[in-house]
């Protein structure tokens, strides 16, 4: 084992720990409600990073998957009285169905023109599910019942649980992410990201892995969708389907570093705590303030960093590589 | 029943003037710059509350308040391309598509923090004012509206076909390279284009006020339905955006009239979908890239 690859096992081991023990140190239920909130919006921005990084099809509908796992779930809980465990799955399932045809009509477009069409199909899905009265409940939604401490209901007294259940989908989307980036398909991702039409000509079949991944990342942010609902107790067609979610999922990854593995963890933390900051530090929550603040970051970014925060975090490690003693 | 599909094709199409001038600078920007100014809803909102406080704190009427919002948006537009949009023109289009949509977000949340969400109206004299033709209804703030947008839109086709500058747009669309090889500078044509994009979202903000509220969201209606309208008109093609937009304008208000009152929208992305699954290329054909 060389040794950048022993320091990076290493570094994961001791993040793992420091995540695992986290709950134990934080106690106050506002500073695991922010823990909550870092690790979901890094689990959507991991999940659209798959297709809007890697792939780098810039989709802003992706609050469509988020919504479908959401109402999913929410359904078979509601009506079958069906675990949100379960529903969970069927929600990444359906989702996963969802993309096929979206897909197919999205993919038609290229660049700018994908972004919009993505999000058309994710507004279209939210003014659908506001016609829906009869078994989803229409513009007013619903209320998840509280069942108490659930485990079996994805229903928890304590919010720790929470952090955990989230801390493990963030897990399994690293997994993912990381799994592709290092097999084959993670190279053809990168051929279809950086020229599409050359990635064809040289024998990468883009349509199919371009719906592949898709497929996989819908199938990622459904999960994230059922969470929600269960952490929030809540659901509507504007929540579920918030164009804010398809914002946030791209912008944490833009900001954190596109088509690397942890570039949206490290966006979500830094948005997220400056948010965070902004809305202690003034006391009360201005309207707009959080996303005026996050559209200087990116634009920010976009200027100066393009590759995004993670090349700085890089460098520096780099730098300390380099400074440390070689020991014999 | 024929007098009400005449009245809901008119009052789409007196709207569809409306979304035309949005249109027109959207597919402008694209095919000159080649770029999606995902902002452009945002100048619509920025010209009509403009409109409002003109009329408000100085009693200008909004319409002729135009002559101030058209060309303050120019300058926005230029000023915006030189310092913004120019440092990421490549061939790389994620920035681009980020910069807009972030300029976008920064618009619409300002306003909100500056405007609040509440709904602004300007009441003039003509406001309620109509024609009757037979038993049909014409609002005369929305009549003045289209024919201003169809006269402005008219003026661009001239500007764009006779003048040198105009020419030098078309050119520098067609064929960016070959264009600064005819000695044609690049950053000057899309200020231009960006100057004169932002001025028709300007004056489409201006047009509205007299007949619509202001409120920071106002123009994610606008730009969504020019986004239709630019892929229904083939990308960058002025006219196919004018034709696309008025059809968009009729199809939504028929939507409204004969499937319900919160269904215009569904109808118009409908049609995006139909369009992209059946016509990707547009209704005109060309390439849609």
């Amino acid at each position: 084992m060389d040794k950048t690859n022993k320091w990076s096992v290493l570094s994961i081991a001791a993040l793992a720990a420091i995540a695992l023990a986290l709950p134990l140190l934080v106690t106050s239920s506002f500073a695991i409600n922010i823990l909550i909130r870092i690790l979901l919006f890094s689990f959507l921005g991991v999940a659209w990073n798959l297709m809007g990084g890697y792939a780098k099809q810039l989709s802003l509908g992706h609050a469509a998957y988020f919504g479908l796992g959401a109402y999913t779930s929410t359904i078979m809980q509601v009506d079958f009285g069906i675990s949100p465990w379960i529903g969970m799955v069927a929600g990444g399932v359906v989702a996963m169905l969802a993309s096929l045809p979206i897909g197919w009509l999205c993919f038609r477009l290229r660049g700018p023109y994908f972004t919009i069409a993505t999000i058309a199909t994710a507004q279209a899905l939210m003014l659908i599910f506001l016609k829906f009265r009869d078994f989803a409940w229409g513009a007013e939604g619903t209320t998840i019942p509280n069942l108490g401490n659930a485990p079996l209901m994805m229903q928890f007294e304590a919010k720790s649980a929470y952090y955990y259940v989230v801390l493990g989908l963030l897990a399994i989307g690293l997994a993912v992410t990381y799994t592709i980036e290092n097999s084959w398909i993670g190279y053809y991702l990168v051929a279809i990201g950086e020229d599409e039409d050359a990635a064809e000509a040289i024998g990468v079949n883009a349509p199919s892995i371009k719906r592949n991944i898709y497929m996989i990342s819908a199938f990622l942010t459904a999960l994230a969708g059922t969470f929600y609902t269960q952490y929030i107790y809540f659901i509507d067609p504007a929540t579920a389907f918030s164009f804010n979610i398809s914002i946030e999922a791209a912008l944490v990854s833009i900001v954190g570093g596109i088509g690397t593995l942890w570039g949206p963890v490290i966006g979500t933390v830094l948005l997220e705590t400056t948010s965070t900051l902004l809305q202690s530090w003034l006391g009360s929550s201005i309207g707009g303030l959080q996303l005026t603040v996050y559209s200087l970051i990116l634009m920010a970014v976009i200027l100066w960093r393009p590759t995004g925060l993670i090349g700085i975090v890089g460098e520096a490690y780099q730098r300390y590589l380099r400074r440390r003693p070689v020991r014999a | 029943m024929l007098e009400t599909v005449a009245q809901a094709v008119i009052n789409g199409l007196l709207i569809g003037g409306i979304y035309a001038l949005v249109s027109i600078g959207v597919t402008l920007i694209f095919g000159v710059v080649k770029i999606v100014n995902f902002a452009q809803g945002e100048f619509v909102m920025i010209g009509m509350y403009l409109s409002f406080y003109l009329s408000t704190q100085f009693g200008i009427d909004p319409i002729a308040s135009l002559v101030i919002t058209m060309p303050v948006l120019f300058v926005a537009g230029v000023l915006i391309q030189h310092f913004l949009i120019r440092r990421v023109l490549g061939p790389n289009d994620m920035p681009q598509i980020f910069l807009t949509f972030a300029l976008s977000l920064l618009l619409l949340n300002l306003a909100l923090m500056l405007f609040t969400a509440n709904y602004r109206t300007v009441h003039t004299s003509y406001s309620d004012e109509a024609f009757h033709l037979g038993g049909l209804y014409i609002p005369v703030a929305k009549l003045i509206a289209f024919v201003v947008a169809m006269f402005l839109s008219g003026a661009l086709w001239v500007f764009l076909h006779t003048t040198d500058l105009g020419k030098a747009m078309r050119a520098a669309s067609q064929n960016r390279d070959v264009a600064t090889l005819m000695g044609i500078n690049p950053n000057r044509v899309f200020c231009v284009a960006l100057g004169i994009a932002l001025a028709l979202a300007g004056a489409a903000g201006s047009l509205l006020m007299p007949f619509y509220s202001a409120y920071p969201f106002v123009g994610q209606v606008f730009v969504l339905m020019a986004f239709v309208a630019v892929v229904l008109g083939t990308l960058g093609n002025v006219m196919g955006a004018l034709i696309a937009s008025l059809m968009m304008g009729i199809a939504e208000s028929l939507g409204i009239q004969y499937v319900g009152a919160d269904s215009g929208l569904l109808v118009v992305f409908a049609m995006l979908l139909l369009t992209l699954a059946f016509k990707p290329n547009g209704l005109g054909g060309g390439r849609a890239r």
